[in-house]
C-alpha cells in the first residue's frame, strides 16, 4: 500500500511540475500552430541558468526562478524574430526540420560550453530534506516546492493570458488569428509574445527540475517528448487541458511503481522478471500514440 | 428504371438541419439544374449523394444500387462523378497527370490511362495546356481540368457544383460548351448546381429549388422562372408584396 | 512487362539531367578504382545508404506529403533481423533480407493503420513515438543483446562471403550497395509514374478530391508507408554485414529518422533525383565535419552546430531544396 501510496504522490507532484514544462509548447501551437523540438533544449537552458547562476552566487537554485524565467523570455523572442518567423509560412516539413535544427544547435552549444558531463544540484535550502506526510509517504522538499511553485507559475501565467490586456490579445490571436488582425492586434507582435511566454514558462519550469534531476546537454528530448504528450493529450493549444493532461502523464511516469505493487500483490512470477523502470518513459511515447488514434481531439475534448 | 433516386434524405450537422426530406428522381440522359440562394444545401446534397457526407436518414439509389451508406470512392467506382466548388491546386500535377489520376480507376495500366486522358483532353479543347501544371492556368481552364479529372473515371452520372462561379460572358459560353459536349456527346447523365441563373435555365431539361434545406419547387425552366415561392427565396417576402409574384 | 518497361523509361526526364545522371553514374562506377582513401570510399557507401534511405522516405514523405519522421524503426528492423538471423543460425544476407523486409512491413501495417488516421503534426510526432517505443524495448530485449547490441564477428567467416555479405575490403561493399541503389533507382522510377504513384500525388494535393476520384485514401497511404518501409529494412539489413556491430542507439534514434527526411528536403521531396541530391550534399558534408571539427579537443559538437545551422538555413530559405531551385529556373526559361 505504500508503494502505490509514494508513486501516487510522486507521480502527481511531478505532473504538476511538467504541466509547466507543457504550457509553454500548448500557448505557442494555440497561437501559431507550430510545433517546436527545441522545446526541450529550452527546458535544458533553464536548468543550467539556475544551477550555475546559484552556484556563482551562492545562493538557493531556488531564487533563480525569475532570472531563469527572463533569460527564456528573450531567448524565445529572439528565436522568433531570427528564426521562427521565416520558417513560418514554409511547408510544414520545413516548420519540423527548422526547429530540429534550432534543438541540435542548443544543445550542441550547451555541449561546448558545458562540457557533456551530467551536473546536479548538491547544495540549496532543500536538498536532502523530505516530509513524511505519513501512510508511508515521504516526499523530497525539492519535489514538493518544485511542484507548489509550479503551479504558482502556472496559474499566473493563465492569469496574465486572461486578465491583463496584453495577455487577452494574445488569447484573441490564438482563437481567430484573423479577427485579431482586424482588431488590429499585431500577430508579428503576438507570436513574438507567445514565443516568449512559451520559452520563459519552460525555462521556470527547468530551474525547479534542476533541483532533483541532474542536467546534461542530452536533457532536453525527452521532456520535449513529454511536453508533445502531454499537449496532445490535453488537446494541442488547451491551457487547462494542459494542466489535467500533466497530472495524468505524471502518474504514467509512475507505472514502474504501480507495477512493483501489483507485483508484489499477486506474487506472479513473470512480473518480476519484467524491467519496467528499463519502460518507464516509453509508456509516455504509447500514451502519445493512443491517444492521438482514439481521442484525437485530447483525453479532454478541449479545444478551440 | 431512374438513374437516381434521393429518398426523404435528411443531413444535420450538429443541430443545425442542412437537408431536410429531400425527394427527387433523375433519368438517365437528363440535365438537371439545383438552384437555390446560398446556405439552401445544395453543396451538402452533392456530398451526401457522392458519400462525402454520411446522411442522417433517407435512402440513395443509384443505378439500381441502394448506395447510401457507400463511401466516396466506392460511390465513384460505381460511376458518379462530382467536381468541387473551391479547389486549391497545389500544382504539383500538370493537367494530364491529374486527368490520368482520374482515369487509374478503372485501368491500372499507365498506357491505357494516357490515351484515356488525351482523348478526354482533346475533347474539351484542353490539349494545348496538357504538360502545363493546373495552377499556371487561367481560372476557366482549372475548372475545365476538375470536369476533364471528373470524366477520366468514366462515370454515368456527373454532378458539377458551380464550374462556372468567377468566370466572365465569355468563359461562361466556354464551359456551357464543354458541359453540352459532355452531356450531348459522351451521354452522361449531369447534375448542375449553379449561381449564374441564365447558364442554368439555358442549359437544363429540368430544375430543383431548394431553400433553407427543403426542396420547395421542381419543374421545366419556365415554370421555375414564374413560381411565386421560388421568387420569393430568391428576392425576399417584400419583392413579392410589391411586384405581385412577376419577374420582369 | 509493361511495368519493368516503365521503370526503365526515363523519356519524360529532360535530356541535360539524363545526361547528367549518364555522367555521375559512371562516375560511381569507377569511383573505387580511383586513387582515393579509405575514408571517401566509406563515405561514398555511406552516401549510397542514405540515398536509398531518403527515396524510400520519397515515396511516402516526398510523392504523398506525409512526413514521416519514424524510418529509423525500420533500419532497426531490418538490421537487427540480419544480424541475429546470421549470429544465432548462421542465416546468409539473401535469405536473412527478405525475412527482414516482411517483419518490417508486417509492423508497418500494424502501427500505420492507426498512423494514418492522423494528419500533419500529429502525424509527425505519432512516428517519432512509434519509433521510440521499439528502441525502448529494443534497449531492454535481451535476445537482441539490449543496450550493448550484436556483433558480428568477421573471424567466424572466409571473407570474401558473398552469401553472408562478408567481406574484408569495402571495395565489395561498394559494389553491393552501388548495385542496391540503382534497383532502388528504377523502382523509384516505376513507382513515380505507377497508378499508385499518381493516385499518391492526387492525395497530396486534395484528399477529397482523390477520394472522389475513387482512391481509398487511407489504403493509399498504407501501402506506400509499406513500401518505403521495404526499402529502408533492405539497407538496415546491409547496413548490419557492414558496420557489424548494431545497438538500438545508432541504428535507431530520432536523429536517423530525422537525417533521412532532411536530405530528401534538402535535395527536393517528390522529385525523382531529390534524395540522391540531398544525400550527396550532406552526407559528405556530415562526414567530413566530423573528421575534421569532431576530433579538435575543445571543440566537442562544433560539428553539429555548423549542422544545425545548415538546417536551419534551408528550411528558412529554401525549404523545397536544390530541386525546388532547379525548377524555378526552368519555369523562368519556359515562360
Amino acid at each position: 500500500m505504500e508503494i502505490i501510496a509514494s508513486s501516487l504522490a510522486a507521480g502527481l507532484l511531478f505532473g504538476m511540475v511538467l504541466a509547466l514544462v507543457a504550457l509553454g509548447l500548448t500557448i505557442i501551437f494555440g497561437v501559431m500552430d507550430i510545433i517546436n523540438f527545441a522545446h526541450g533544449e529550452f527546458l535544458m537552458i533553464g536548468m543550467y541558468t539556475a544551477l550555475l547562476t546559484a552556484q556563482a552566487l551562492g545562493i538557493d537554485p531556488l531564487l533563480t526562478l525569475p532570472l531563469a524565467a527572463l533569460v527564456g523570455f528573450l531567448l524565445g523572442v529572439a528565436c522568433y524574430k531570427g528564426f521562427i518567423s521565416y520558417i513560418l509560412r514554409g511547408p510544414m516539413i520545413a516548420q519540423l526540420l527548422g526547429t530540429f535544427g534550432l534543438m541540435l544547435l542548443l544543445r550542441n552549444i550547451a555541449l561546448l560550453v558545458f562540457g557533456s558531463e551530467d551536473r546536479a544540484v548538491h547544495q540549496g535550502l532543500l536538498v536532502n530534506k523530505s516530509f513524511d506526510i505519513g501512510l508511508g509517504i515521504i516526499i523530497p522538499a525539492t519535489k514538493l516546492a518544485g511542484a507548489g511553485l509550479s503551479v504558482v507559475a502556472f496559474v499566473a501565467v493563465w492569469l496574465l493570458m486572461h486578465k491583463t490586456r496584453m495577455g487577452k490579445a494574445l488569447t484573441a490571436t490564438a482563437l481567430n488569428p484573423q479577427g485579431a488582425r482586424y482588431m488590429g492586434i499585431s500577430t508579428e507582435k503576438m507570436n513574438a509574445l507567445a514565443w516568449g511566454i512559451g520559452a520563459g514558462t519552460v525555462t521556470m519550469a527547468g530551474a525547479l527540475i534542476v533541483n532533483f534531476w541532474p542536467v546534461n546537454p542530452y536533457v532536453g528530448l525527452l521532456f520535449t517528448m513529454i511536453a508533445f504528450t502531454i499537449v496532445a493529450l490535453g488537446g494541442f493549444g488547451s491551457v487547462p487541458g494542459a494542466f489535467f493532461a500533466a497530472l495524468v502523464v505524471g502518474l504514467i511516469t509512475e507505472i514502474p511503481g504501480f507495477w512493483d505493487f501489483l507485483t508484489y500483490t499477486l506474487e506472479w512470477d513473470w512480473m518480476f522478471d519484467v524491467p519496467m523502470t528499463s519502460f518507464k518513459y516509453m509508456w509516455i511515447y504509447v500514451a502519445y500514440f493512443i491517444i492521438m488514434v482514439v481521442r484525437p481531439r485530447g483525453l479532454f475534448g478541449w479545444k478551440h | 428504371m431512374a438513374l437516381l433516386e434521393v429518398d426523404n434524405l435528411v443531413k444535420d450537422f450538429g443541430g443545425l438541419r442542412a437537408n431536410d426530406g429531400i425527394s427527387f428522381q433523375l433519368e438517365p440522359g437528363e440535365l438537371l439544374g439545383l438552384i437555390g440562394p446560398n446556405g439552401a444545401g445544395k453543396t451538402t446534397l452533392f456530398n451526401c449523394i457522392a458519400g462525402k457526407h454520411p446522411v442522417t436518414s433517407g435512402k440513395i439509389v443509384f443505378d439500381g444500387e441502394d448506395i447510401t451508406a457507400l463511401r466516396a470512392p466506392e460511390v465513384a467506382r460505381r460511376g458518379l462523378a462530382r467536381t468541387f466548388q473551391v479547389y486549391a491546386a497545389s500544382g504539383d500535377l500538370t493537367v494530364r497527370e491529374n486527368v490520368m489520376v482520374g482515369c487509374f480507376m478503372r485501368t491500372p495500366s499507365r498506357r491505357k490511362a494516357g490515351e484515356k486522358a488525351d482523348t478526354i483532353l482533346a475533347d474539351l479543347n484542353l490539349m494545348a495546356a496538357a504538360d502545363q501544371h493546373v495552377s499556371e492556368l487561367p481560372v476557366a481552364a482549372q475548372k475545365k481540368v476538375t470536369m476533364a479529372t471528373a470524366l477520366g473515371t468514366q462515370p454515368k452520372l456527373l454532378l458539377l457544383d458551380e464550374v462556372a462561379a468567377g468566370l466572365n460572358p465569355g468563359e461562361i459560353e466556354e464551359i456551357m460548351a464543354s458541359i453540352r459536349h459532355i452531356h450531348h456527346q459522351l451521354g452522361v447523365t449531369v447534375i448542375l448546381i449553379e449561381h449564374v441563373m441564365e447558364l442554368v435555365m439555358r442549359t437544363s431539361d429540368r430544375l430543383i429549388v431548394l431553400d433553407y434545406g427543403r426542396k420547395i419547387a421542381e419543374g421545366l425552366p419556365d415554370e421555375i422562372a414564374r413560381d411565386p415561392q421560388v421568387i420569393k427565396a430568391y428576392l425576399g417576402d417584400r419583392y413579392v408584396k410589391e411586384h405581385g409574384g412577376e419577374v420582369g | 512487362m509493361e511495368a519493368l518497361k516503365n521503370a526503365f523509361d526515363f523519356s519524360d526526364q529532360p535530356r541535360l539531367d539524363m545526361t547528367i545522371a549518364g555522367a555521375v553514374g559512371t562516375l560511381f562506377l569507377i569511383f573505387p578504382l580511383l586513387p582515393l582513401s579509405a575514408f571517401a570510399l566509406a563515405t561514398m557507401i555511406q552516401f549510397f545508404i542514405f540515398s536509398l534511405y531518403g527515396m524510400g522516405w520519397n515515396t511516402i514523405g516526398g510523392y504523398g506529403g506525409q512526413v514521416d519522421l519514424g524510418k529509423a524503426q525500420y533500419v532497426g528492423i531490418g538490421a537487427y533481423t540480419t544480424a541475429v538471423l546470421l549470429i544465432r543460425w548462421d542465416i546468409p544476407f539473401w535469405f536473412s533480407m527478405p525475412i527482414g523486409v516482411v517483419f518490417a512491413v508486417t509492423w508497418s501495417f500494424i502501427i500505420g493503420y492507426p498512423l494514418f488516421r492522423l494528419k500533419g503534426h500529429y502525424f509527425a510526432i505519432a512516428t517519432i513515438a512509434t519509433s521510440l517505443v521499439l528502441k525502448d524495448l529494443f534497449e531492454v530485449w535481451e535476445f537482441v543483446g539490449a543496450a550493448r547490441g550484436l556483433e558480428i564477428s568477421p573471424i567466424e567467416y572466409v571473407p570474401p562471403d558473398f552469401l553472408r555479405l562478408i567481406f574484408k575490403e569495402d571495395i565489395y561493399y561498394y559494389y553491393v550497395i552501388f548495385v542496391f541503389f540503382l534497383a532502388g533507382l528504377l523502382f523509384l522510377n516505376w513507382f513515380r509514374k505507377s497508378r499508385l504513384g499518381y493516385q499518391l500525388r492526387a492525395i497530396k494535393d486534395n484528399e477529397d478530391v482523390a477520394r472522389s476520384l475513387g482512391i481509398n485514401v487511407h489504403w493509399a497511404k498504407i501501402k506506400t508507408y509499406a513500401i518505403a518501409t521495404a526499402y529502408v529494412s533492405v539497407v538496415g539489413s546491409f547496413h548490419a554485414c557492414y558496420i557489424k556491430a548494431i545497438e538500438p542507439e545508432d541504428t535507431m534514434s530520432l536523429d536517423i529518422s530525422i537525417l533521412i527526411a532532411l536530405m530528401a528536403m534538402l535535395g527536393g521531396a517528390g522529385s525523382l533525383w531529390g534524395p540522391i541530391i540531398g544525400a550527396g550534399i550532406l552526407i559528405p558534408l556530415k562526414s567530413y565535419l566530423k573528421e575534421w571539427l569532431g576530433g579538435m579537443s575543445g571543440l566537442a559538437g562544433m560539428d553539429l552546430i555548423l549542422y544545425a545551422v545548415i538546417i536551419m538555413v534551408i528550411s528558412a530559405k529554401e525549404p523545397r531544396g536544390v530541386w525546388g531551385i532547379v525548377e524555378r529556373i526552368r519555369r523562368r526559361k519556359r515562360t
